[in-house]
């Protein structure tokens, strides 16, 4: 990896302007950034004007009017994004602005969203709704509060829902789901499973992570972060599970037997005295992206002894969302007031290529 | 870094058919010109108009941090979070609570939640009492003892349909749990919405503007399940380690039944007041500048709760004075 980040750098004025910024484009939307997502050859955008815009490294970006409010979830299905809206829809939409409503909640908010194998699902309140493909109606998956992170596995044959005092992971049988409940107490949000299935990890109220080996349902809590936990994004070959929350991305190893417990985490792209809000994988690359309370995002390899790459200097709003392209040719970024970024990762003088 | 600007909620609180729909629809329709959110329960009886409103489950939560005093409003901080990822920004956000709510989880919620405490901010708890039927839900429910002692402001309504000395019972009433509310007296909440909406009632800055007349520590044996209020002063300067180890400890295991707390202090040895208040366990505080030339230095704290004469307050008060 190239090193434009001098040690020495003032780090409390902020990062600089990176080439790759140069080089990209940048918008100011006017609304902020809700959530990035790959979807088919072009990256999706949300925002809390209710719009979607999908960035193709071919072609133009294209806006499409989706919701009446803010858009407060997004997931990639194919190449179109399920979202999910404060005006109480779940739509489809496609790059070419087609807006399909799958349901209507009305006032109900529809907070979560995860697609897995032509399978589609939401949430609104303390229900999970699952549609599967060429069915028109949904199975309806009750919980005892309101649901707070939603996400499939690789296979799309569980669905994990996460609420107040665990998670339920729910097991597609021939006729119907089956329940199975993860136990611990407090507010759990973000979920995902490892790529593996092995394992599952939500990000919780308090500043911390709990995760399950699901086997055994055996626990593991990953504490000490100073913020809350926003953002999860599996990295590498071993793989990692990198995190937002503190000053740097903060990646736990869940290769071995007993994942992370007893190890400690790998801690690359520091970010000064700033806070990480969003973090994504450069997959494959063993990399990951860091975006920070300031606008800054860097980009580092899974090795505490090498420097990262600044690939957005800061701007002075928080970044909320960072997804690249499926074939790593470009990345987008997004902030809380509304700033894009969309740039290349190849080129120019100060590429990331030599990751 | 840039902060963004803190929107200010109001938390509406009161017993079924007070007349908390009445006055959110006064502020609705007579705010001309200003953008609001609201966010309601399930349970309300009338219809809101308002461009924005937001149903809500009332969700408490107990923080996993081993404090079982420590809840918070899970659904708050989702809608709250949720509002602020809107293009579209709002002047007020209103929060409509049900009969029966305990006012504690909604105020904790700006104190442990950081996303909420950086983008919001608590201007006041605003509680609507039937001034026919509030004696009786005093003694007949504890969740009317706390939203009267957690107001910033009880708006005292249908007082046309209360006899002069029956009013100034029900006041003496609430005076006896929360003195340091503002009370406005209402007929169908026609009350001045200055008096309501603006009034910033959880920043430090407004303890100092707590009247030292009503630190008087004078108060009848209270029947021990009751919520009352006590304050204690000083005018010899406290000790700081000694006040933070008794505070401290005093939190920690009697929180649960220390509904509020606020206090300006005098600490030994240090140029600035040092101003906190407290939610259950949960406190804020800070140094707030310098005394002012012309008044006397002089400690002062107040506490509305439950079975605080058994807590020995005055005792561990009068201890923290530096010798």
């Amino acid at each position: 990896m190239t090193t434009d980040l001098p040690r020495r750098v003032n780090r409390r004025a902020g990062f600089p302007e990176s080439e790759l910024e140069k080089c990209g484009l940048k918008l100011e939307t006017g609304a902020p950034v809700t959530g990035a997502v790959a979807a088919g050859d072009a990256v999706a955008l949300a925002s809390g004007d209710g719009t979607v815009r999908f960035f193709h490294p071919e072609t133009d970006p294209t806006v499409t009017m989706a919701h009446n409010g803010a858009v407060l979830c997004l997931a990639a299905d194919g190449d179109h994004v399920l979202t999910g809206g404060d005006d109480g829809r779940f739509l489809r939409v496609s790059h070419k602005g087609q807006v399909e409503e799958i349901a209507n909640f009305g006032s109900r908010w529809v907070d979560c969203v995860a697609a897995g194998h032509g399978q589609r699902a939401c949430s609104s309140g303390r229900t999970v709704h699952v549609w599967r493909d060429g069915k028109a109606t949904a199975a309806s998956l009750e919980h005892a509060s309101t649901v707070g992170g939603l996400a499939f596995d690789a296979k799309g044959r569980r669905l994990a829902a996460t609420h107040y005092g665990g998670a339920t992971v729910w097991e597609r049988g021939q006729r119907r789901w089956r329940p199975s409940k993860l136990v611990w107490k407090g507010s759990h949000g973000a979920v995902s499973f490892s790529p593996d299935g092995r394992y599952l990890v939500t990000a919780m109220q308090e500043n911390a992570l709990h995760g399950w080996r699901l086997r055994d349902k055996s626990h593991m809590t990953m504490q000490g972060y100073p913020a809350k936990i926003k953002s999860l994004a599996w990295v590498g070959g071993a793989p990692h599970l990198a995190t937002s929350g503190a000053d740097e991305a903060i990646c736990w190893p869940f290769d071995g037997k007993d994942g992370p417990m007893g190890r400690t985490p790998l801690c690359v792209a520091h970010g000064g005295k700033r806070l990480a809000t969003c973090v994504q994988s450069l997959s494959e690359e063993n990399a990951v992206f860091a975006g920070f309370q300031d606008g800054a995002v860097l980009l580092a390899e899974l090795d505490e002894a090498k420097d990262a790459v600044v690939v957005r200097g800061s701007t002075g709003a928080e970044v909320t969302a960072i997804a690249t392209t499926r074939s790593l040719s470009h990345v987008l970024i997004g902030d809380a007031k509304g700033g894009v970024l969309w740039t290349t990762l190849w080129e120019g003088e100060a590429h990331a290529r030599t990751v | 870094m840039d902060k963004p600007a803190q929107i200010p909620v109001t938390v509406l609180t009161g017993f079924l058919g007070a007349g908390k729909t009445t006055l959110l629809n006064r502020i609705l329709t007579e705010h001309h010109g200003k953008r609001y959110a609201v966010i309601v329960n399930e349970f309300g009886e009338e219809g809101i108009d308002n461009d924005l409103v937001v149903d809500a489950d009332e969700e408490v939560f107990e923080m996993n941090n081993g404090c079982i005093c420590c809840t918070v409003r899970g659904d708050l901080i989702r809608i709250l979070s949720g509002l602020m990822k809107r293009g579209d920004q709002f002047d007020a956000i209103m929060v409509e609570t049900t009969g029966l709510a305990d006012p504690a989880p909604v105020a904790q919620t700006f104190f442990v939640d950081q996303d909420v405490a950086d983008r919001t901010r608590l201007d006041a708890i605003v509680t609507v009492a039937d001034a026919v039927h509030l004696d009786a839900q005093l003694g007949e429910h504890h969740e009317a003892e706390e939203q009267v002692a957690f107001a910033d402001v009880v708006l005292l309504n249908k007082t046309d349909l209360v006899e002069a000395d029956g009013l100034e019972r029900v006041e003496a009433r609430i005076r006896k749990i929360n003195p340091y509310a503002k009370i406005i007296r209402t007929a169908r909440c026609a009350a001045s919405l200055d008096e309501v909406l603006g009034l910033n009632a959880f920043s430090l800055d407004r303890v100092l503007e707590m009247e030292p007349d009503f630190l008087t520590s004078d108060h009848d044996h209270e029947h021990d399940d009751e919520v009352a209020s006590v304050s204690f002063v000083s005018e010899t300067p406290l000790d700081l380690d000694r006040f933070q180890e008794w505070f401290g400890n005093l939190l920690q295991q009697r929180g649960q039944d220390i509904l509020r707390s606020k206090g300006i202090l005098d600490f030994s040895g240090h140029r600035d007041r040092y101003v906190f208040q407290g939610v259950h366990m949960l406190m804020d505080g800070s140094p707030m500048g310098p005394w002012p030339e012309d008044g006397p230095r002089m400690s002062r704290m107040v506490f509305i709760g439950r079975n605080l004469e058994s807590m020995g307050l005055k005792e561990g008060f009068e201890a923290c004075r530096a010798t």
